[in-house]
């Protein structure tokens, strides 16, 4: 029974750090436009629309988490191993991965900018001053949890993976999660801002992006503002969710019928997402009705 | 699809096996067939997947605003992350358990997609590709913004996420399964210690084979879907044979090369 409880107590933790670290990541993603939506960022300038917007694709959202979350989890192991305290070589290995980030980012944004050069677009110094440490503030916030569960997971749980592989895995997630969640409302709602609420882009508008703000030209700052409290927070519940009941489902129940009770509270919960998300999709046909008259009704 | 390439592909599949049990004929041949098996699930489970890439994050076409691999990959390794745990708990549940850990990564995802589309973008979802959702029947033209392909993930494509959530996560456990039973047999002579002492070294490298074939599976099979899919109902999906075949060739070759460190 205390085995039980402590396990609560640690999927309770792991569940919140899990909820901050996507909510961080989704909006360092944004802040360094590093998702999907950056093709735009990319492609405004060859349509002759100049910008003042990050640009950071380093790689998919997923195995660049990967990579700092290993990185981060592998050095504070290490430091782990020189007898340093768990919590200060967290913070260590999670300070010097974010630097390889910081460095990432800058190299990043001068080489995708200088590329598109022939297109007028500048490299703007001060943007590199004022953004890059706002992406590595974020990216820390978002590996320190990650690799913080990680160790929770590992040392308390007992998961007989290494913590590098552990945050490997996560890392991985939760740059899946963060992405799947947070890109659309970045993409669409904040970069074309411009366009119709409750419609999608249409594609004849690519790379016409947002440029200007309420005062002065729009930055990265302000999107990472805007988008962290929706897209933000949904990346966040989602992270958090996902390792939650991941986690919850495997201690409670993996000893009831030799691990089958785990795996039926696992389709328990798939069939009431699923219940779930057919009740949003129904919702939204019905509120927000379509946008053409049916094919039946115009015969 | 084109047959030769299908029938050297099969062949060198042969090959690979042939040379797998020339070095190691049981345990390593065993070990190579379940990665093999494993690796096809990978490939095929990631046709499901309903990945829209870059389009998707303007709401221009439907599916999960990411690449075809990460997302696969995404899943699956939270699959293998509880497949691993409960590996003590005998093959069949632990591959079960990486099954459903994969399905429900996605299954959370997908809501959470569909969650910021209606809640948070006002756009209902709508298939581009077809004009009816093969599993409810919905209308899918009518509701598809101006200028757009669709957006937001219909149901069909939501089942289809957890269907490749669900196999990826299968497949990923499973091969490690297979190298965590080899490397726990063959590690102790090797090493001249005993099977507690190495279990750390042959969960660990077991793990990394697990997660690097994953990858290999899934990115090979992006390829193959060339972009985007929006899931079993996207005409793309018709060509998974071929990726069936170039997984379990991959799958074959990396898998013996995770079994030649302990057979040579």
């Amino acid at each position: 029974m205390e085995h039980i409880v402590f396990g609560i107590g640690i999927t309770a933790l792991t569940g919140a750090l899990a909820t901050v670290a996507g909510s961080a990541e989704d909006t360092e993603s944004n802040i360094g436009s590093q998702g999907d939506p950056n093709s735009q960022v990319q492609l405004a300038p060859q349509m002759g629309f100049l910008h003042r917007i990050f640009n950071k694709a380093v790689a998919g959202e997923p195995p660049a988490y990967g990579l700092w979350c290993a990185l981060g989890a592998g050095l504070a192991w290490a430091f782990m191993a020189m007898q340093i305290n768990a919590i200060l070589a967290i913070v260590l290995g999670c300070v010097l991965a974010v630097f390889v980030q910081g460095v990432y980012a800058t190299t990043a944004y001068l080489g995708r900018t200088a590329s598109l050069a022939k297109f007028g677009q500048p490299v703007y110094v001060d943007i590199i001053k004022s953004m890059t440490t706002v992406t590595m503030a974020h990216a820390f916030i978002a590996i320190f949890c990650t690799v913080a569960i990680c160790q929770l997971i590992n040392g308390a749980l007992g998961h007989p993976f290494p913590l590098p592989l552990l945050a490997l895995i996560w890392g991985i997630a939760l740059g899946a999660a963060g992405s799947a969640t947070g890109n659309p409302y970045y993409g669409k709602e904040r970069q074309y801002q411009n366009q119709k609420f409750g419609a999608g882009v249409p594609i004849s508008a690519s790379g016409n992006i947002v440029r200007y703000a309420e005062a002065g030209e729009r930055n990265s700052i302000d999107n990472g503002f805007f988008t962290h409290k929706i897209g933000g927070s949904a990346s966040g519940i989602c992270f958090g969710l996902i390792v939650f009941l991941e986690l919850w489902r495997t201690i409670l129940f993996e000893r009831i019928y030799a691990g089958w009770g785990a795996i039926a509270v696992g389709v328990l919960m798939i069939l009431i997402f699923t219940v779930v998300d057919r009740y949003i999709e129904v919702w939204a046909r019905k509120n927000y009705g379509p946008y053409t008259v049916p094919k039946e009704a115009d015969a | 699809m084109n047959p030769t390439a299908m029938a050297v592909g099969v062949v060198l599949l042969i090959i690979i096996l042939g040379a797998c049990w020339y070095v190691s004929p049981t345990l390593g041949l065993t070990a190579l067939i379940g990665i093999i098996i494993g690796g096809v699930l990978i490939g095929f489970g990631t046709h499901f997947v309903p990945v829209g890439g870059a389009p998707a994050a303007m709401g221009q076409a439907p599916g999960i605003a990411t690449g075809v691999a990460m997302l696969a990959a995404g899943a699956g390794l939270a699959g293998l992350f509880g497949g691993a745990w409960a590996a003590e708990q005998g093959m069949v549940v632990a591959v079960v358990t990486g099954g459903i850990g994969g399905g429900l990564m996605m299954a959370i995802t997908c809501m959470m997609v569909n969650f910021v589309y209606v809640y948070g973008m006002g756009i209902p979802a709508a298939s581009g590709k077809v004009l009816h959702d093969p599993i409810t029947g919905d209308s899918q033209a009518e509701y598809k913004s101006q200028g757009t392909e669709g957006h937001g993930l219909p149901f069909v494509s939501f089942v289809g996420g957890v269907i490749g959530g669900i196999l990826g996560g299968a497949g990923g456990t499973l091969i490690y399964l297979e190298l965590l039973g080899l490397y726990e047999a063959t590690f102790p002579k090797m090493m001249g210690a005993t099977a507690a002492q190495v279990m750390p070294v042959a969960v660990a490298i077991a793990g990394m084979f697990a997660v690097a074939l994953f990858l290999v599976n899934a990115v090979l099979t992006a390829y193959n879907i060339t972009g985007t899919i929006e899931g079993p109902h996207d005409p793309k999906f018709k060509r998974w044979p071929r990726a069936i075949v170039a997984s379990a060739v991959a799958s074959a070759l990396c898998g013996f090369v995770a079994i030649l460190i302990v057979a040579m």
